[in-house]
């Protein structure tokens, strides 16, 4: 049988290389948001995993709102990416720094 | 028992009138202004008549009304204490304030202040009549600092010129350091005796004298009473005008006259002497106080009547003359006969009111012209005004039957009569000296005004007329009380009675029977009117008047020639001392010099400069640049924050274990 | 066997496709390694008895989502060269940061709390039940208040997706049909007199 931990492993590498890929990408930000997703999915392994193994349901319906919930991020990060790529015709990081003091 | 309603209306009525007419002043025409004021004050008047007959009859008034602090055991009541030495002065100042106020319609008519200026003084009526209506000491004290708020408003009251406000803020600061004294008083007071009720606090006062408390005050021991006495005494010679304090007086003469005429002439100043004859049994057993009192008030007298004899400006005259009368007051004080000083405070205020009033119909005639030496012959044009003024001069320098005579020669007579050493022949000296100066000056203003020759300006002499008849009337009335109040005092209410207790004044003033100086006199039997006709004083007021005639009832060459024979003395007296510039180098200069060191190097250098600019401002505009720099705008140093903190959480949980 | 098998397969795929977003030089062939890495993601969940979830994941989240990912990268003319220069740069700290992290997950996930000691194997006894049924049936109930907080989230996202993008061009001219509809002879003609 597969143990727990195992899939906490699977989860922990999920979630390290979506790491590593908010720290590479300096000219897209589509690729930051798809990591985003890694991470976010990373997480409901983990709750899946814990769901099984503690026997209970309560865990999956966590993964349904997080789900829900990135389903919105990616609905609205998609929005405002499109419409700042209409203004700067670009979708690069290191433009997108309005917010600097 | 007096009716507590009626007693609380008196006061109530003018601050109701000051509160509608100052607040809702600019909605009111210039007639609802004055009528609502004037009606207020006249019915305050009528009810204080009332009041006086009753207590005539025997009644009296002592009560609280409310609370108006409270802490522990310290509890101010605010409540009343009505006997014959209040209500003397209740009458007083409310017939002086309804007479003002009608005189001020005429006065102030097409002032763009009108209603602020009867806001003010019905504020003033209200405040002077809780000053001598309240029964403990703390509704003095608020009285006490109304009044001189009211005062300060009304001195500045044209306060588009310089100099009102400057004299305005003199008047404020001079009576501050009055009031310090006066509430070190009172605190000192409340200290002893744990009370500032006034029954309360003078049924202790034999109890304290005889325990022999004493306190070391500037390296000087005395005794706890004398202290409390003199403390008392600094916020009257504040209040009152009296040497070294005196010099906000004659500068207060900026204000309107109707103000100069019944603040800096007939009530508020008389408060100090009113104060200490409150508390006469207080200063009954201070030895000290009382030569004190006797000492400044003999200064005074002496000192401000040879300033007044070469003042030039009419209302200074006048108000130089104030300054002196009250110095006569307080030596009546001192020599422990407080009937005789409030008996002079009443008639000097009708005259002295008189005068101003008079004084300021003539500057009304003469389009604000106050130098004497610009006015002259006005006798044919305001015949109304120069009889008036002349009733008021006769009796400020104690010429029978008028009122002055009454209560000068009373006083005088005491002061003789009093044994109190090196300070009691001086004051005797002084007073008496003042007699002739005071008839003297008094009739130079008024043959300079109204006879001698004719030196209004050419384009004011076809304005020079007689007042009308709102300013005139109240002329008359203070015409009448110049008159008779005189004798209406000493033969109707038998205030000159020696036996204090026995006479009008009963058990309001308390004076041992080894210092009343009346008793003395009655003794020796010289107590009776027709008796100081033949004195001195009557003598010398008839002799100061026939100089001023000799030299100023027709234009001569004396007045000059005098001036100039005696060069360094004129110049002395003409400067007023030099108080003025006495009080410049001593305090003055030195405070603003240490003001404007502080303001350049503490405020502006030290604190603005050095702490605000460099310190905290300096120091946030430091750290918020380095804060900004932190805040780079990319996306991926706020993930990077972020994820130092997950690592940084995640060690330390596995750490931990 | 057969499970732990399918487990390493599915383990194995969804790391790989995983790396492959984010190394992959082009964004469409990082979605493309999305959505394999989604239904590898798929396949652990029904490993785990989530038939329900694993089914909503590739239905509403590769069909859906993924989708629209794949519009806005067809729909932004993206330099696929440029995009990707300077990763090397980087790769070094982001790297040794996400070599720590993973370090401390995996010592937190194997330090025994986890292990078949601490938490036994229940098996497959869940599929004796009805998944979907036991889902709705604590969706309906406890979560109740949850589940409506999402639809909001969801309608919220919705509208603001909307407003985001909606733009009124002014270089272009459009049909204004209720104009048209309520449009008056007398505002097009003119009658002449000659």
């Amino acid at each position: 049988m597969v143990p727990l931990s195992a899939y906490l492993a699977v989860a922990a590498c999920l979630f390290s290389i979506g790491i590593v890929g908010l720290f590479l990408n300096r000219k897209n930000v589509l690729i930051i948001l798809m990591c985003i997703e890694l991470i976010l999915l990373s997480v409901n392994i983990n709750l899946a995993a814990f769901s099984h193994f503690l026997q209970d349901i309560s865990g999956q319906i966590f993964i349904f709102f997080v789900l829900t919930v990135a389903a919105s991020e990616v609905a609205v990060g998609l929005a405002i990416l499109v419409a700042y790529y209409r203004n700067r015709r670009s979708i690069n990081v290191d433009d997108i720094n309005t917010l600097q003091g | 028992m007096l009716n507590s309603t009626e007693l609380l209306a008196i006061p109530a009525l003018p601050l109701i009138a000051s509160l509608v007419v100052g607040l809702f002043g600019w909605a009111l025409k210039e007639k609802l202004s004055h009528t609502i004021t004037s009606a207020s004050v006249i019915l305050s008047a009528l009810l204080s008549a009332h009041v006086f007959t009753q207590v005539l009859g025997g009644a009296s008034f002592y009560g609280n009304f409310w609370t108006w602090m409270l802490s522990d055991t310290f509890v101010v009541p605010v409540g009343m204490m009505i006997d014959q030495l209040t209500v003397i002065m209740m009458l007083t100042v409310t017939v002086v304030s309804s007479c003002v106020h009608i005189y001020t319609i005429g006065y102030m008519h097409g002032d763009p202040g009108y209603s602020r200026f009867f806001s003010y003084i019905s504020g003033f009526t209200f405040s002077m009549l809780v000053l001598v209506m309240g029964n403990n000491f703390f509704t003095l004290f608020f009285g006490w600092e109304a009044v001189g708020l009211v005062s300060y408003l009304l001195i500045g009251f044209w306060f588009k010129r310089e100099s009102a406000n400057f004299a305005a803020m003199k008047a404020f600061i001079v009576n501050r350091v009055g009031d310090f004294g006066f509430l070190v008083g009172v605190l000192a007071i409340w200290y002893y005796f744990g009370s500032f009720d006034y029954r309360d606090v003078f049924a202790q006062v034999p109890a304290l004298v005889a325990q022999g408390d004493s306190l070391h005050f500037l390296g000087w021991e005395m005794s706890a009473i004398t202290f409390i006495c003199l403390s008392l005494f600094v916020g009257a010679m504040g209040k009152s005008g009296q040497v070294p304090l005196h010099v906000w007086l004659p500068d207060s003469m900026e204000g309107p006259t109707p103000i100069s005429a019944l603040i800096h002439a007939a009530t508020m100043v008389t408060a100090g002497v009113f104060m200490v004859a409150r508390c006469s049994p207080m200063f009954e057993y201070s030895e000290t106080a009382l030569a004190a009192v006797v000492f400044v008030g003999a200064v005074t007298a002496w000192m401000c009547a040879t300033i007044g004899l070469v003042q030039t400006d009419i209302k200074r005259v006048i108000a130089y003359s104030t300054c002196s009368q009250l110095g006569y007051m307080f030596v009546a004080c001192g020599v422990s006969a407080y009937s005789a000083a409030i008996f002079h405070l009443m008639t000097h205020a009708y005259f002295k009111a008189l005068l101003f009033l008079a004084a300021g119909s003539v500057i009304h005639a003469v389009m604000a012209e106050q130098d004497l030496r610009k006015m002259g012959q006005l006798r044919k044009a305001m015949p109304v005004t120069y009889i008036t003024m002349l009733i008021a001069a006769l009796a400020l320098s104690g010429v029978p039957p008028f009122a002055g005579f009454w209560s000068k020669d009373l006083i005088i007579e005491a002061v003789g009569a009093r044994e109190m050493g090196l300070v009691g022949d001086f004051a005797y000296f002084a007073v008496l000296s003042a007699v002739f100066m005071t008839a003297f000056y008094t009739f130079r203003m008024f043959f300079l005004t109204f006879h001698n020759s004719d030196r209004v300006a050419a384009k004011t002499k076809p304005h020079v007329h007689e007042s009308p008849k709102v300013i005139t009337i109240p002329l008359m009335i203070l015409a009448v009380g110049a008159l008779l109040t005189g004798a209406w005092g000493v033969m109707g209410l038998d205030i000159a009675n020696p036996e204090i207790a026995n006479g009008y004044f009963g058990s309001s003033l308390f004076v041992l029977d080894a210092h009343n100086p009346l008793m003395t006199l009655a003794e020796e039997g010289e107590h009776g009117w027709y008796h100081f006709v033949f004195t001195a004083p009557f003598w010398l007021a008839i002799s100061g008047i026939g100089l001023a005639y000799a030299m100023y009832f027709r234009e001569t060459d004396m007045p000059a020639k005098l001036a100039a024979a005696s060069k360094p003395v004129y110049t002395f007296i003409l400067n007023k001392w030099y108080w003025d510039e006495l009080y410049a180098k001593t305090v003055m200069y030195p405070a603003q010099g240490l003001g404007r060191w502080l303001w350049q190097k503490g405020d502006l250098a030290m604190i603005d400069k050095g702490l605000i600019h460099g310190g905290i401002v300096g120091g946030v505009l430091a750290g918020m640049n380095r804060m900004r720099a932190m805040q780079t705008g990319y996306v991926y140093h706020y993930a990077f924050a972020m994820i130092i903190g997950v690592f940084a959480t995640l060690t330390y949980l596995v750490l931990k274990g | 066997m057969l499970e732990l098998g399918f487990f390493y397969m599915f383990a194995g795929l969804a790391v790989i496709s995983a790396l492959a977003v984010v190394l992959s030089r082009n964004s469409v062939h990082a979605v493309m390694s999305l959505i394999l890495c989604f239904f590898n993601a798929a396949g652990l969940f029904f490993l785990l008895d989530a038939e329900f979830i694993g089914i909503i994941l590739i239905l509403v989240y590769v069909g859906a989502v993924m989708v629209l990912f794949m519009f806005v990268v067809m729909l932004l003319e993206v330099n696929f060269v440029s995009v990707r220069e300077g990763m090397l740069k980087y790769l070094p700290v982001g790297g040794v940061i996400a070599l720590i992290l993973f370090a401390e997950i995996v010592a937190a996930a194997s330090s025994g709390v986890f292990s078949p000691d601490g938490i036994p194997d229940p098996g497959h006894v869940a599929q004796q039940l009805n998944n979907t049924v036991e889902i709705g049936k604590m969706l309906y109930t406890k979560y109740l208040l949850g589940f409506e907080i999402a639809a909001i989230v969801l309608l919220v996202a919705l509208v603001g997706a909307i407003v985001l993008t909606l733009r009124v061009r002014t270089d272009v001219r459009y049909q204004n049909i209720s104009k048209q509809v309520n449009v008056n002879p007398a505002d097009r003609m003119h009658k002449v007199k000659m």
